[in-house]
């Protein structure tokens, strides 16, 4: 029954997976068309990068130039695309299943037959882990695919172990959401939520790359933690970015699962 | 007979609003009940609570000595259930939405099949382009395509057309015929009348009666029209339950209560033109435990009403 239920929320979710990944890759695919073109200008743009301060260029990721594939990628991709990508279809995923099917006067029929509540929440779960591993593999392919053709061949094995992270991020803001929908049982309430705190921790890490003085303040941000570059230039894996992603991750799931199971439900 | 629900001082509240307060009831296996109150009365309340959506404030509800809420998917295995106002998923059509029901409830693929040709539901219309009426056949539909020994149905025939409700009760009576038990919430009281061998009335969260629907009937007023060649003499019709409403000349109009037998022998010595006795509708019933200004004093044309049992005080077989 479990199987049921996963394969019916895939099924709701091929639409979304299928434009999210559609843009996921036209995007990702000009910026690696557009990589060469970047590399070429590297000194100019380097001439160019001197007249904004330091601490600007920091605050972008962009200190040691854009013809770092690394810092490229990151900068056009990475914590641009991808956050983005990754809380629309977290959020929606997450929400859906609990918060919105309740709200629609769905979630009692699945839930008053032989499948227990907590089950059913799993298989959902696991809809939203598949969604965000098919984007960021998609993401990454086309990368790592166009490369040679633009005579950049990118060395695959760092792209995965940027994409582990990436796949750990989207999960940890898919965990959140569901947990917050779980709790509240409103979308609009968790997915707000959400998407605010999600752009608040961006500014949190803005301003404390502009700012020494504020650099607590990245500590309470997940964009101090998703930073693939080192991956990307070296293949070293981003241990504390995994960490924190993981268990924040596995950490609401679990909490949800938890909380679903007691709770009333009541649109 | 086995109890296949037995509820013991259920009871739910929302913070500060009312849920349902002490209700207690039991249902007998191959027994048709039926739970009849207004809007907000609680009716919705004690069916979440039967199917384990939520967890009583005190008190417990069983189906098959299963706890609804700690044992609810196992009790979940021997129940169908139809919600009030569910909301499909418009994107599938009826048919694969009956399927994934079906799969989640352990039956085949098509079991609903020959329901939905009974309702003459179109499985291959996406729920989305449906009519009310036709998403209300889906759902009959998925309450009636399985075997299970327990049907609970909140408002089953909102929205269903005058056909589509006879043929509703059709399937009641074979679920009847087949040793299901049924409980059945609806404000459709004549559904109630037809369908269901006993009635749990609910006021403002209380249970303040069940009996059986014939007995329930039985003991309410009937009413006697008739026309006289003769006007009869004052006091003529004077009997123990008997109340004469108008005597306007000719045309008569009485109440009379229990037994009539009395009462036609009386009449009998009249010379007659013409008599309609009328049974009361469940209605009238319902309105004596509901209706406020039906308990204080009889409405133009009805019979002077009982009093009610206070909110508090269930019944005896509340309490049994």
């Amino acid at each position: 029954m479990i199987a049921s239920v996963f394969g019916m929320e895939l099924r709701r979710s091929r639409t979304l997976i299928g434009w999210m990944a559609a843009l996921s890759v036209a995007y990702a695919g000009i910026m690696t068309l557009m990589y060469p073109r970047m590399a070429e200008s590297n000194d100019a743009l380097q001439a160019y990068m001197k007249v904004f301060p330091k601490e600007i260029i920091s605050a972008f990721g962009m200190q040691n130039g854009l013809s770092d594939v690394g810092t490229f990628f990151n900068l056009y991709v990475f914590s641009m695309l991808w956050p983005v990508v990754a809380a629309i279809v977290g959020i929606l995923l997450a929400t859906r299943p609990v918060a919105a099917d309740l709200d629609r006067g769905f979630l009692e029929l699945p839930l008053s037959a032989r499948i227990s509540r907590r089950r059913y929440l799993l298989a959902a779960i696991g809809t939203q882990f598949v969604a965000m591993l098919v984007l960021t593999a998609l993401t990454l392919a086309i990368i790592v695919g166009l490369g040679p053709l633009v005579g950049y061949p990118f060395d695959a094995g760092r792209f995965a172990v940027a994409g582990v992270l990436l796949l750990a991020s989207g999960c940890a803001i898919a965990g959140v959401t569901t947990l917050l929908a779980v709790v509240t049982l409103s979308r609009g309430v968790a997915g707000g939520l959400v998407a605010g705190v999600l752009v608040i921790m961006y500014l949190f890490n803005a301003m404390a790359r502009i700012d020494t003085s504020f650099d607590w303040l990245s500590y309470l941000s997940a964009f101090r933690y998703l930073d693939p570059v080192d991956a990307i230039d070296t293949g070293a894996w981003p241990v504390q970015g995994l960490v924190v992603f993981a268990t924040v991750a596995v950490g609401s799931w679990l909490a949800s699962l938890w909380t679903f199971g007691r709770r009333d439900l009541i649109a | 007979m086995a109890q296949v629900i037995e509820t013991v001082g259920l009871t739910k509240s929302y913070g500060q609003r009312r849920g349902i307060v002490d209700v207690g009831f039991s249902v007998s296996e191959g027994e048709v009940f039926g739970f009849l109150g207004p809007n907000g009365a609680g009716k919705t309340t004690t069916i979440r609570l039967l199917v384990g959506a939520i967890r009583p404030t005190s008190g417990s509800a069983r189906v098959l000595g299963l706890d609804t809420w700690a044992d609810a998917t196992r009790a979940h295995a021997s129940m169908a259930y139809l919600s009030s106002d569910p909301g499909y998923l418009g994107e599938l059509t009826a048919a694969e939405q009956l399927d994934y029901l079906a799969s989640l409830r352990g039956l085949a693929k098509g079991a609903w099949r020959r329901v939905a040709e009974r309702l003459e539901l179109d499985p291959s219309v996406r729920i989305r382009k449906l009519s009310r009426g036709n998403r209300q056949k889906v759902a009959v539909v998925q309450a009636f395509m399985g075997h299970e020994p327990l049907l609970v149905m909140d408002e089953p025939t909102s929205g269903l057309d005058p056909l589509m409700q006879r043929e509703f009760l059709a399937l009641l009576a074979e679920a009847k015929a087949d040793g299901r038990t049924v409980f059945l919430s609806s404000h459709n009281l004549p559904e109630v009348e037809r369908g269901c061998d006993r009635v749990a009335i609910i006021r403002e969260g209380r249970v303040v009666d069940i009996s059986p629907v014939q007995v329930l009937l039985g003991e309410h007023w009937r009413s006697v029209n008739l026309v006289l060649d003769t006007p009869p003499a004052r006091g003529f019709f004077d009997l123990p339950d008997v109340r004469v409403l108008s005597e306007g000349g000719r045309d008569i109009h009485l109440m009379v209560r229990g037994d009539v037998n009395p009462l036609l022998r009386r009449i009998a010595q009249l010379e007659i033109r013409d008599v309609a006795i009328t049974t009361p509708d469940i209605e009238d019933v319902f309105m004596r435990f509901y209706d406020p200004t039906t308990r204080e004093a009889a409405a133009p044309g009805s019979p002077a009403p009982e009093p009610v049992r206070p909110a508090t005080e269930p019944s005896e077989e509340v309490l049994a």
